[in-house]
């Protein structure tokens, strides 16, 4: 257990003391998850140039009264244009009896075809223990010997061993394992967290952040946010008051939670109800923040039918309780999901360069316009997703029909 | 050896009274109503008075009809010495049985002071990191469905794939249903409320297992038609314009037995319903006796499904017992769309008191082993899962809810809005109240128009009660408090419980 009693002098932004248990990969023994407000920011390259990492740290540290040091992050996709095809693997571990653990796991289940240190450096303002960050660009074997002949698909395979690890090996915490993109995260400040990786020396097309105002749980690097499974990234600010019923939905479909909290299981939600039951997104949001059955007896009779199926059939997929999230995944492109809860209960701005190149969402609009004055902004409604896409555009501004487009 | 020629008046032990009315003779206008009222016996007229008769069972009519306000129930005091271990209730049941040598009968749930776990349980509300929600300015939503769900949608090409014919479901506007009281156990006016009151509530009532009577054909889609092992009263039109069909297996206040109508009740109407010979007793089987089996009810339930053209949920009732998570999931795999758990303090009209005090599984655990069970499983999000059996407040609706419900079934609660004061003599046909009566002049004081209001009543400011305790958790619809246990805490007395209910003790938090 890398457990270290850390600068004992160290605040949050009111100066009141913080927590000084430090974690790294492996999860606090007294962990039981966590809550609080956040800030989330995002930015898109709509036609595909790249976004510099310091444009993402501005937008998010702009929003300096969502967080008090206890946690924030980064995901960037779009950033291994050479290793597109393979899957990053990007790992806390606490020591390197962790690395060795993770890597005795993986050998003869995965083909590494190449690894390297993720570059950090140390900070005097974070405390340490820091993990070592490192990162495996994998592909799937052809024979996959893992519990029998599971007859898995390549990403359920990995889905497995991703879930696996979290919760069996010790020391070690694989924090991302999509293609294409890695998340960069940990225990400090938004800036401090971008300074720890030198955040300016990654470019790519869209960009995922997050900073946490949380209670006094222990801090622990591998729990902070973006939560990520594949290419799947999350950045939540909420409490999910239905948690234990969506929590019983990804568990019936075979995810492990490991981290315990509620953006981890939106974070499975969505893997569950895009990637696998193949729902379009805007479908599957709906599924999430549907609308009340008041509003839906009032649409046209497919879209009803369609709207009531979901709310039956994904009742344990509904978020219920404040919350907004920004979603990405890299697989089959580029994608920028953000979602509100149903009333709104939490902000979430929208917005586009003049040019129309690269598109925002963020809680507040002062995160857009420290990168972007000249933004035009517009708040999408409750319960209605943002969808933007490299290479298309802005396919859902969060102002349509909830199934306009959608095939019925 | 009982001998014959000990006659049980010669060998009846006289016991002390355990209820007296009592008359303020400074009010009584000798009226005499209350006498005419009590279908017990227990007032006469003497002299010039009205005095108590012996044998009141505290049922409340004298106090309700007496137009001088004069008349209370007092019970007696104990009578008996006082002992720690042998009750005065151990020793009337002795003396009752030296008497009759016979199986003591009873009705209603088990009324030994059981302490219920509902009490031991407390809900969460939303404080700061979430904003709690006021129903009256904003949605929060009680829509409920009943029936099979297909886990998830298929998608083709990117259009999603409905089949709805293959989940046949009812939808309700809360998350409550009426459970099965059979007509025969309850009167033709009793359960004629009961089911202008499901309709006009938009939910489903049980038909009991008595059969529907051709009157009541009008209220058909709300109603859930049960299929007893006495099989009384199923014709095509019982199975057929109904909202859906229940095989009942076992029932909470006798896990284990059947059905008992004594023949006294069983007159030309109820021998009409159920297709049995008048004045004999109406008497189902323990088990069906063609489900001997899980594969054998798997087959009922084909049968049911096939008959009703797969337009229906067809469900299976239960009584908890100790091992009831499993047995729901087999009651799934073997093909049923919901499931009934009816728990150990479940009503009834007659019942073996052995059985109905001692037999069974509290409600709230076996919710969460079946919730909990199904979960596992990864059936959950296939069935619907109703529950009830002690339900006495929106509270304890409220908690089995979360604890794993979909739909709460209530009975008994929905009697006492008639005006049931659950003095437990339903089993002797004799209710003043003309609910658990088949006498004319006794159901005549019943008018199911008012009944049905005042259960209608009852229902609402519940399921408002349910919508203000959603706000206060900062939910907005009642399918996000279906088995989200984390939003409930133990305070009693045997953390044990909690630990097999899966729900958290009172000061252990998150976060």
């Amino acid at each position: 257990m890398n457990r270290q009693v850390s600068d004992p002098g160290r605040t949050d932004r009111q100066g009141m003391p913080v927590r000084t248990e430090n974690y790294t990969a492996s999860r606090p023994p007294e962990w039981q998850g966590q809550l609080g407000g956040c800030g989330i920011a995002s930015c898109i390259s709509l036609n595909g140039d790249l976004i510099c990492g310091d444009r993402i740290a501005r937008m998010l540290t702009i929003m300096e009264e969502r967080e008090n040091g206890l946690g924030a992050g980064y995901a960037c996709y779009g950033l291994f244009p050479q290793r597109k095809e393979q899957y990053c693997l990007q790992f806390f571990f606490d020591d390197e009896d962790g690395k060795c653990n993770a890597e005795e796991f993986m050998s003869g289940r995965l083909d590494i075809l190449h690894d390297e240190k993720v570059f950090t450096r140390e900070r005097s303002t974070i405390a340490p223990p820091y993990p070592i960050v490192w990162r495996y660009f994998a592909e799937v074997p052809e024979r996959r010997s893992w519990k029998g002949d599971l007859d898995l698909g390549e990403e359920d395979y990995l889905v497995e061993l991703v879930q696996h690890i979290n919760g069996n090996v010790e020391k070690a915490f694989c924090v991302s394992s999509g293609k294409d993109m890695a998340v960069f995260k940990g225990n400090g400040y938004s800036y401090e967290i971008a300074d720890f990786y030198d955040l300016p020396r990654y470019s790519g097309t869209m960009w995922l952040s997050h900073s946490r105002f949380p209670t006094n749980s222990p801090a622990w690097w591998a729990g902070a946010h973006p939560l990520s499974l594949l290419d799947w990234g999350v950045c939540h600010n909420g409490e999910i008051t239905s948690y234990g019923v969506n929590r019983k939905l990804v568990e019936m479909n075979g995810y492990r939670c490991t981290v315990l909290t509620d953006t981890e299981v939106v974070t499975y939600l969505w893997d569950l109800m895009v990637r696998r039951n193949r729902l379009p997104v805007e479908v599957a949001a709906f599924a999430m923040a549907p609308s009340t059955f008041h509003d839906i007896a009032l649409m046209p009779p497919a879209e009803r039918r369609l709207a009531e199926w979901l709310r039956i059939t994904y009742r344990e997929a509904f978020l219920n309780g404040p919350f907004s999230i920004i979603v990405g995944r890299s697989q089959p492109e580029t994608t920028l999901i953000a979602l509100a809860d149903r009333k709104k209960l939490r902000p979430m701005i929208a917005g586009l360069s003049p040019d129309g190149s690269v598109a925002y969402c963020a809680s507040e609009e002062s995160a857009i316009r420290i990168v972007e004055p000249e933004a035009r902004t517009w708040a999408p409604e409750a319960g209605n997703p943002f969808i933007a896409v490299t290479g298309k555009g802005v396919l859902r501004r969060g102002i349509e029909p909830s199934f306009q487009g959608v095939r019925m | 050896m009982s001998d014959p020629k000990i006659t049980a008046k010669r060998s009846d032990h006289r016991l002390p009274e355990r209820f007296v009315p009592r008359i303020d003779y400074d009010l009584c206008r000798v009226c005499k109503r209350c006498i005419n009222e009590c279908s017990y016996q227990a007032l006469e007229f003497k002299g010039s008075k009205v005095v108590s008769a012996g044998g009141c069972v505290a049922c409340g009519r004298c106090i309700a009809v007496c137009p001088a306000n004069c008349i209370e129930i007092r019970p007696v005091p104990p009578q008996f010495a006082p002992h720690g271990n042998w009750s005065e209730r151990s020793r009337r049941s002795i003396l009752a049985q030296a008497s009759s040598g016979g199986v003591l009968l009873s009705s209603c749930g088990a009324d030994d002071p059981h302490p219920a776990i509902f009490d031991d349980l407390l809900l969460d509300a939303a404080q700061v990191t979430n904003p709690s929600i006021d129903p009256l300015r904003e949605p929060v939503e009680t829509v409920t469905y009943l029936g099979r769900r297909p886990g998830k949608l298929e998608v083709c090409d990117g259009k999603v794939i409905i089949r709805e014919d293959d989940t046949p479901l009812i939808r309700m506007d809360m998350p409550l249903m009426f459970g099965h009281i059979s007509l025969g156990s309850i009167s033709y006016n009793a359960q004629k409320a009961l089911f202008m009151a499901a309709k006009e509530l938009n939910i489903v009532a049980g038909s009991g297992e008595g059969g529907l009577h051709p009157d009541f054909y009008q209220y058909a889609d709300r109603i859930c038609s049960e299929v007893a092992s006495g099989r009384f009263g199923i014709k095509p039109e019982y199975l057929k314009g109904v909202a859906a069909v229940e095989i009942k297996i076992g029932q909470g206040a006798k896990p284990g037995h059947g059905g008992h109508l004594p023949g006294e009740k069983v007159t030309t109407m109820i021998s009409e319903t159920r297709m049995i010979p008048r004045g004999t007793d109406a008497l189902s089987p323990y088990p069906h006796h063609d489900i001997y089996s899980i594969e054998d009810l798997a087959q009922l339930i084909s049968v049911l499904k096939e008959s009703t053209e797969y337009r229906l949920p067809v469900g299976v009732k239960i009584a908890a017992v100790h091992n009831v998570g499993a047995i729901a999931s087999g009651l799934v795999r073997a093909g049923a769309d919901f499931l009934t758990v009816d728990g150990f303090k479940g009503g009834t009209g007659a019942a073996p008191r052995v059985i109905r005090d001692h037999a069974g599984l509290p409600v709230e655990v076996a919710i969460a082993a079946v919730d909990r069970r199904l979960t596992q499983e990864g059936l959950r999000n296939r069935v619907t899962v109703c529950a009830g059996g002690g339900i006495r407040s929106s509270a304890d609706m409220i908690k089995a809810l979360a604890l794993g419900a979909d739909v709460v079934m209530v009975s008994t609660a929905a009697m006492i809005a008639m005006g049931c004061r659950v003095c437990q003599q339903c089993h002797r046909g004799l209710c003043s109240w003309g609910i658990a009566t088949q006498r004319d002049d006794l159901t005549d004081r019943l008018d199911p128009e008012v009944a049905a209001t005042r259960i209608v009543r009852l229902f609402q400011a519940w399921n408002e009660e349910l919508k203000e305790v959603l706000g206060a958790m900062g939910i907005d619809a009642v399918e996000s408090l279906v088995g989200n246990r984390d939003r409930l805490r133990y305070r009693g007395p045997n953390p044990k419980i909690a630990e097999v209910m899966n729900v958290k003790h009172i000061g252990e938090g998150w976060g």
